[in-house]
This record gives structure tokens, C-alpha cells and sequence, in this order.
């Protein structure tokens, strides 16, 4: 019993590593197997299970691990579209970090919802703990964004 | 005389073993150095492995032209094999001296990442950097 539980807790943890991801690009795209990186150009495209998003240019690091490789970090270049399922992130440059599961916008950002827009001059969108972080154009305005409280407020 | 083969059977075996794999390497590898020696020649469904600057990689195609010592075509669907990667191309130019391939054709890379498909590729071996042009779809390992 213990080996079924084991089993089906390791399919899950493999699955959890290996998520899908897919990469578009409209004009190019360089694979640079030394720097194990991805650079696409032109109407990009990159999608993953929790979000999608859109930009001009996007740079993908990626990590061997088991004989795979997947994306540990992807910075995103020139009109920043993230869709995050009912949230749209906008801004000039986005990095999205595996690790800790975080997307961090600069430039003229906002952050669009069915019931508000916030714009700033940086998101930090904590995914794992549905956490929003933006800070407005003077430094000294913070605004925090908890989604789950104010959907039960 | 028959105690002298009894006591070197077994170096007699030896020695006749490898001289017939001797025999066989040299008639398996003599007819390639003939072709290669040949100007403008093409070989139909040609399989082979070319060492180039970044190593061995695995090449066939539906017919291989030589173009001069350095430069082939591979014409058709053409395959490239190495440790990173897996090519399915068409119509496929190799220039061996500066380690690059490319193709305008409709390409197909399978590497560890996932696979990617685009309008054409230049593949620049000795950089380990691939270009793809066009529309490019890379996915990812499921």
C-alpha cells in the first residue's frame, strides 16, 4: 500500500516538474545550446500551465535535470501582455522565476481585473500564494493586492 | 607439428579472427574513400557519420551530393544526429570546414527540451547555436 502511495506521490512530483510550456515566435528564434538559453523575436508567445503571455522579444534560461530540460527562468521584452487567468499584467519587461513561482513586471505596468485596473511601476505577482505586490510611481505608495480576500469581501 | 598446434590453438584462433575482421574492415570502408575521391558525385539514400569540430553527428538523406570537399547538399528528406539533437529537414547544405548546415525548407528539431518546428534553420555546430526563421513552435516535454 505504502508503494502505491509512493508511487502516485512521485508521478505527481514528475508531472509537477515536467509541465508543459510551448514557445511561439512570429520572426525568429535562436537556441544557444552553450548558454542553454532560448531568444524568439517577433510576436512571441509563451504559454504554461498557470499562465500565458505575450511580448516582442523573450529570452528562455533552461535546466538539465534527468535527462530533460526545462525553462527556469523567461524574461519577456517590449509590450508585456501576461494572462493569468481572470488577471491581465501589462508593462515593458517581465521576468517569470520557476523556482519560487513569481512574475516580476517594470516599466508602465498594470494589473487589470474583471472588477479593477492598478497601474504602477512594478507588479511582483506571487502565484503559489496568490499574493500582488505593486508599487506606484512614487516609491513611497505601496499597494498590496490580496485577490482571495477581496473575492470574500 | 600437431603438438605445436595443440599447445597454440587458441593463438591460431585469435590471429585468424582478427585477420578476417582486418579483411572486412578494409573491403566495408574501401568503396566511401572511393566516392570521396570523386568530384560532383551523389549517392542515393546515403547513411553515414562525419566528424566535425563539435563532434560526431549522424547524417542521412534520400541522396547526398558533393558538391567540392567541404560542401554537400543533402537533397530530400534529410536527417542530422548528435548528442543534442535530432534534425528532420529537407534539402539540407553542410559545409564541413565551418561546421554549419542550414536548410530553407520546413524543418523538425527533437532535442531534450521538447520539439520545434520551423520554416528553415541555420545550424552553426562550433557555436552550438541554432537560428530558426519563419514561424518557430518549440513545446516542451509534456
Amino acid at each position: 500500500m505504502i508503494k502505491i502511495i509512493f508511487f502516485f506521490l512521485n508521478l505527481f512530483l514528475y508531472s509537477n516538474v515536467y509541465s508543459e510550456s510551448t514557445v511561439k515566435a512570429g520572426g525568429s528564434l535562436i537556441w544557444d545550446s552553450e548558454n542553454k538559453s532560448y531568444t524568439a523575436t517577433g510576436s512571441v508567445e509563451f504559454s504554461n500551465d498557470t499562465f500565458i503571455a505575450f511580448s516582442e522579444k523573450m529570452i528562455a534560461k533552461y535546466l538539465e535535470q534527468g535527462g530533460k530540460e526545462f525553462f527556469t527562468i523567461v524574461e519577456l521584452f517590449e509590450n508585456v501582455r501576461i494572462e493569468l487567468k481572470e488577471e491581465i499584467f501589462q508593462g515593458d519587461y517581465a521576468i517569470y522565476s520557476r523556482d519560487n513561482n513569481t512574475i516580476r513586471l517594470t516599466g508602465d505596468v498594470s494589473i487589470q481585473s474583471p472588477t479593477r485596473l492598478l497601474t504602477g511601476h512594478e507588479l511582483i505577482a506571487d502565484i503559489d500564494n496568490n499574493k500582488r505586490i505593486l508599487n506606484s510611481a512614487n516609491d513611497e505608495s505601496l499597494v498590496e493586492v490580496l485577490l482571495e480576500n477581496n473575492a470574500n469581501n | 607439428m600437431s603438438k605445436f598446434l595443440r599447445e597454440n590453438v587458441l593463438s591460431i584462433l585469435i590471429f585468424l579472427l582478427l585477420s578476417i575482421q582486418a579483411f572486412m574492415y578494409y573491403y566495408d570502408n574501401r568503396p566511401s574513400s572511393k566516392i570521396f575521391s570523386q568530384k560532383r558525385m551523389s549517392v542515393e539514400n546515403f547513411s553515414s557519420i562525419i566528424l566535425g569540430k563539435s563532434g560526431l553527428t549522424k547524417i542521412e538523406s534520400e541522396k547526398l551530393n558533393k558538391i567540392d570537399n567541404d560542401n554537400f547538399f543533402l537533397q530530400g528528406k534529410s536527417y542530422l544526429e548528435n548528442d543534442e539533437y535530432k534534425i528532420y529537414g529537407e534539402d539540407i547544405s553542410i559545409n564541413l570546414n565551418e561546421d554549419i548546415s542550414y536548410s530553407e525548407k520546413s524543418v523538425q528539431v527533437i532535442n531534450s527540451i521538447g520539439t520545434l518546428d520551423a520554416e528553415g534553420f541555420r545550424n552553426i555546430d562550433s557555436k552550438g547555436k541554432i537560428y530558426f526563421d519563419g514561424i518557430v513552435i518549440l513545446k516542451s516535454h509534456d
